[in-house]
């Protein structure tokens, strides 16, 4: 099996660890990535805050480059890109005018040939959670998952979602083939507070603290995200939480792809797990899960 | 919160001009407040969503323009994923920034701040083709003159190896300002 690949800005500086977690998972399960020839930026919120034709303009050379390469797919990580190109590519194939605006003014000749993909959708139903189990050499038994979705993976318009709305699966599936318990709770959705820590920083630890308190509260051990600023808001903030909240959270943030690089036993390199700023070690040797040894 | 509306301008080609822009039928909203039920920033806010919208409907063009909760707004979708008639209002949300912006209205402090970190971040992809995040650190922190929260958590980012120093750079950046020159152009801004 081959993908088209685009890392994304984010997973090749503070959300490396998804790209090295996610590659190395993949690569584990026997599939081909071919990354986009010289991808640009996504353009995230601040290009379609600022422009209508931006964003899609930022897909479309991503999407141009893939076509050339003969690819009819492009895996996404990050749940932000993954959202931007899956609409703006969704625009440019269900309007030949702004397809055609768009190639003017990106000097390419894109014919709206290639589907944008989520890696857990990949992982679910072109894999298929037969195929993830079997790899699995070390069941993450008695680890309960807090899966968390945040806002951009799973709030699509309909033609373009890949899971439910308000209750999203596809990473709990992914976590109970990794032999994990996943908990049921109920802030799968919720936002993280986003990029307001610009403009409202006491937001952002009021946002991202109801999250990890709710995933305590309902029994979890470490969380699980698809994102790198979702990520980057749990786990910073934490401290500032509890000190608001005046409790102990002290709940690990990983990406679910670090999870599965646990669970098939792969390299340190792969899981990446001393770049958190809560220690997700002690919970995962607890488990019998990993050597601390191999960290120091 | 009571809106005092005497003295008020009015502009009727407002709501018409604001639905063109978004696509979306706004006149059709009839105040139920779902979307503000689920905003993750109204808590904070002076302004609920469905006022913004309401706002728009009765053509008060500078309230509408000139408040934070446009700024503030983390685009999350849930409002748009739960209205019950299915308006798009993260959608207007980005409409009602771009013409704040076009229009050159004044911009509350957080607007402002929100505003700098968006400009800094699309400058660096135009220069770089990719976001560089030490260089959108810097630039923030040089145009607002206020350092980025996040830089109080740098050491920490540094340490871990979480921020990628070297800014990786595209092959074809001439093609990509030209991109964002011809759009400029058509937007007009
Ligand atoms: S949910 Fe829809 S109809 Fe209800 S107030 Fe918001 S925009 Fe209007
Ligand atoms: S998109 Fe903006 S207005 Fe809508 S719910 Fe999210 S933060 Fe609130």
């Amino acid at each position: 099996m081959k993908f088209g690949y685009y890392p994304g800005c984010s997973l090749e500086g503070s959300g490396a660890e998804y790209a090295h977690s996610a590659e190395a998972v993949l690569a584990a399960l026997g599939v081909e990535l071919e990354e986009v020839d010289d991808w640009v930026c996504c353009g995230a919120t601040p290009a379609h805050a600022t422009s209508h034709l931006l964003p899609v303009a930022l897909s479309a050379i991503a999407c141009a480059a893939a076509e050339k390469q003969g690819l009819e797919t492009i895996l996404t990580c990050c749940a932000a890109c993954f959202s931007r190109l899956k609409q703006g590519n969704h625009d440019m194939q269900n309007d030949p005018a702004l397809l055609a605006q768009i190639n003017e003014i990106v000097e390419e000749d894109y014919h709206g040939g290639v589907a944008i993909l989520h890696l857990a959708e990949v992982l679910v139903r072109r894999i298929g959670l037969q195929a993830i189990q079997r790899r699995v050499r070390k069941p993450l038994t008695g680890l309960k998952v807090a899966c968390y979705y945040g806002c951009l993976l799973t709030r699509m318009p309909e033609p373009l979602r890949i899971d439910s709305l308000e209750y999203p699966t596809l990473m709990d599936d992914l976590m109970r083939a990794a032999g994990a318990e996943p908990v049921d709770w109920p802030f799968k959705t919720e936002c993280c507070g986003a990029a307001l820590t610009l403009a409202r920083g006491e937001t952002v630890v009021r946002l991202s603290g109801s999250v990890v308190e709710m995933a305590k509260d309902c029994g979890a051990d470490i969380l699980a995200v698809a994102c790198p600023l979702c990520q980057a808001n749990l786990d910073m903030y934490q401290s500032d939480s509890e000190s608001k909240l005046g409790r102990q959270l002290g709940i690990p943030v990983l990406y679910f792809t670090q999870l599965l690089a646990v669970a098939f036993d792969l390299a340190a390199d792969a899981q990446c797990l001393n770049k958190g700023i809560v220690d997700p070690l002690p919970v995962l040797a607890d488990r019998g899960l990993i050597e601390t040894g191999v960290y120091l | 919160m009571k809106h005092q509306l005497a003295g008020k301008a009015f502009h009727s080609e407002f709501l018409a001009a604001v639905e063109k822009h978004c696509e979306q039928e706004i006149s059709a909203c009839y105040q139920c407040g779902k979307c503000s039920a689920g905003c993750p920033v109204f808590e904070d806010m002076a302004i609920a969503p469905n006022r913004v919208i309401r706002m728009v409907q009765l053509g008060l063009k500078e309230d509408a323009l000139k408040n934070e909760m446009i700024w503030c707004c983390a685009g999350c979708s849930a409002c748009t994923c739960r209205c019950p008639i299915g308006i798009d209002l993260a959608r207007m949300m980005d409409t009602l920034r771009q013409m704040a912006t076009h229009d050159g209205v004044p911009m509350p402090p957080d607007g402002a701040r929100v505003f700098t970190f968006f400009q800094a971040f699309l400058d660096s992809v135009r220069e770089f083709g990719r976001l560089s995040e030490v260089a959108l650190m810097g630039s923030y922190n040089i145009n607002s003159g206020r350092i980025m929260t996040n830089v109080v958590k740098a050491p920490w980012f540094l340490l871990k190896g979480k921020v990628g120093i070297i800014p990786h750079k595209i092959k074809r950046t001439d093609r990509l300002k030209r991109v964002f020159r011809r759009i400029e152009e058509i937007e007009g801004s």
